[in-house]
């Protein structure tokens, strides 16, 4: 599984580096980064909760 | 239940109502079924209430601007920054504001934060009952918030007064004229106060915020005095009010909903959770008001442009379509994407210092009194529009 985030679209609400921080990161204004671009098996439902939580809607997988 | 409250014939809502800021999810449930677009009667106003209306206008500023000119002025004499000012501007404050609010910039508060709890408890612990709102929901946040913005904390009581005098005059709301100029006389005081702020930080430098503010450069430029005034007046009514309330929201609802206390009290590791499904719940700053740029039609009804537009977060919030069981306090509800602090590009910027305050705050007191009650034969008293538990009297068994 693949993880997309459009950065566009982040405005820094957090949810996802709070809920799956293996996954996202916080630039220096707190905005989301991507800290890998494949999910590993084991992390993907917590990468689903993450993307469920963002209300920007700014997550998604390919 | 609500019928006197809001009329489902003309779609009014009686917003200032007593009974609707004490227990506003039953009303507002009856109205989410019956009407999309509600109105303030008041005002005549529109009222956006679905969950997927209520996003789509606060992702798009270019419609439902932000810049409200004459329409609901509190005491200042120029638009407060960030809010009041549409993207693109908006967007650039945002850039140099942003990056003092992260998640990372608000934890440095945590030790003085919970400190400052316990001993808030300590004080009330052994009498077995408190007034929340004086004991525990004001003086919590408001000390954490003028330590984060290098504000002195002596002063706790004049800004609570300045914040006060411009958020709830002392006036009946409906007094509109007497409030408007209550309003305007305590707006001048905030902006005397902080012309002397901006002079002292710029003589003497400290480590803290309002440094910041006098330091940061926008584009190259400093900021005018002006700007800083915008922000500080915005940070002065964001900051104090917001989380007093819901910290009164969230401990009334748990006063009666025994399990609920019970979970958050014997499982911590629910916290995140419940503060989350809290806030959705609550929704305690329930409308954000907007002015159209142009002419729209939205579910049958036009709106013309230049009219005030109210979005209704408190009501998105209890939409069955985003939040299946959404009438059901879940702390694991699965997906949460609740507005309480907005969308889009204003969303609010002390987000991370709220939840920080909202947790440290809400686990201490449960590790310190896990079962509580509202005092009974006591009815507690909320104010409208920022929903605050004014009089919120609680009981305990003594240990
Ligand atoms: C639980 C507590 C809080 C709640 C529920 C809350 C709610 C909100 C909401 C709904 C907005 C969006 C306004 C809009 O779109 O017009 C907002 C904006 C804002 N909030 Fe908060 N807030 C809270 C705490 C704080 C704190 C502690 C601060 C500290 C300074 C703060 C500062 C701001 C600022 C500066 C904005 C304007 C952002 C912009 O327009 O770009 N808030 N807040
Ligand atoms: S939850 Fe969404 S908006 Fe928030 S930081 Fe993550 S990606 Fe950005």
């Amino acid at each position: 599984m693949k993880l997309c985030l459009e950065s566009g679209l982040c405005v820094g609400h957090g949810r996802c580096y709070e809920l799956a921080p293996e996954l996202f990161a916080a630039d220096e204004s707190g905005h989301a980064l991507l800290r890998v671009a494949v999910v590993p098996p084991e992390l993907e439902s917590k990468a689903r909760r993450a993307a469920d939580n963002c209300p920007e809607s700014a997550i998604g997988f390919e | 239940m609500g019928e006197e409250i809001f009329n489902a014939a003309t779609g009014a809502i009686d917003i200032i109502a007593p009974e609707f800021a004490l227990n506003p999810q039953p009303t507002i449930r009856a109205m989410l079924e019956q009407c999309p677009i509600a109105n303030i009667p008041y005002t005549g106003w529109a009222l956006l209430t679905r969950y997927e209306d209520v996003a789509w206008a606060l992702r798009h500023p270019e419609i439902f601007s932000s810049e409200m000119g004459d329409f609901l002025q509190l005491g200042n004499v120029r638009p407060m920054i960030p809010q009041q000012i549409d993207p693109p501007l908006q967007v650039r404050f945002r850039k140099i504001l942003d990056s003092q609010f992260t998640k990372k910039m608000v934890a440095r508060i945590e030790p003085a934060l919970r400190e400052h709890a316990r001993s808030l408890i300590a004080a009330i612990i052994e009498q077995g009952e408190c007034e929340f709102d004086a004991a525990y929901a004001i003086p919590l946040p408001c000390k954490a918030f003028l330590e984060f913005m290098g504000l002195p904390v002596e002063e706790m009581e004049l800004f609570l007064a300045m914040k006060n005098g411009v958020i709830r005059p002392d006036a009946p709301p409906i007094d509109m004229v007497r409030c408007t100029q209550l309003r305007a006389e305590t707006g001048q005081q905030i902006y005397r106060y902080f012309e002397k702020l901006i002079d002292a930080r710029s003589a003497a430098p400290r480590e803290d915020l309002m440094t910041y503010l006098v330091q940061v450069e926008l584009e190259g430029r400093r900021l005018t005095r002006e700007e800083i005034l915008d922000i500080c007046y915005l940070f002065l009514l964001g900051g104090l009010d917001t989380v007093t309330a819901t910290l009164g929201c969230n401990m009334a609802y748990l006063a009666e909903h025994p399990a609920h206390r019970r979970r958050l009290s014997r499982d911590p590791s629910c916290l995140e959770g419940a503060v989350e499904e809290l806030l959705r719940w609550e929704t305690p700053v329930t409308i954000l008001p907007r002015v159209l740029k142009q002419d729209i039609e939205l579910h049958g009804i036009s709106m013309a442009a230049g009219q005030v537009v109210n979005i209704m977060i408190s009501a998105a919030d209890l939409d069955e379509t985003e939040f299946p069981r959404s009438g059901e306090v879940d702390f694991d509800r699965e997906r949460n994407r609740h507005l309480a602090f907005g969308l889009g590009p204003h969303r609010c910027l002390g987000s991370h210092l709220a939840r920080i305050e909202l947790r440290v705050g809400m686990e201490e007191w449960h590790r310190a009194i896990p079962d509580y009650a509202i005092k009974p034969g006591e009815i507690p008293r909320v104010s409208p529009g920022i929903r605050e538990f004014q009089y919120l009297p609680l009981v305990w068994g003594k240990r």
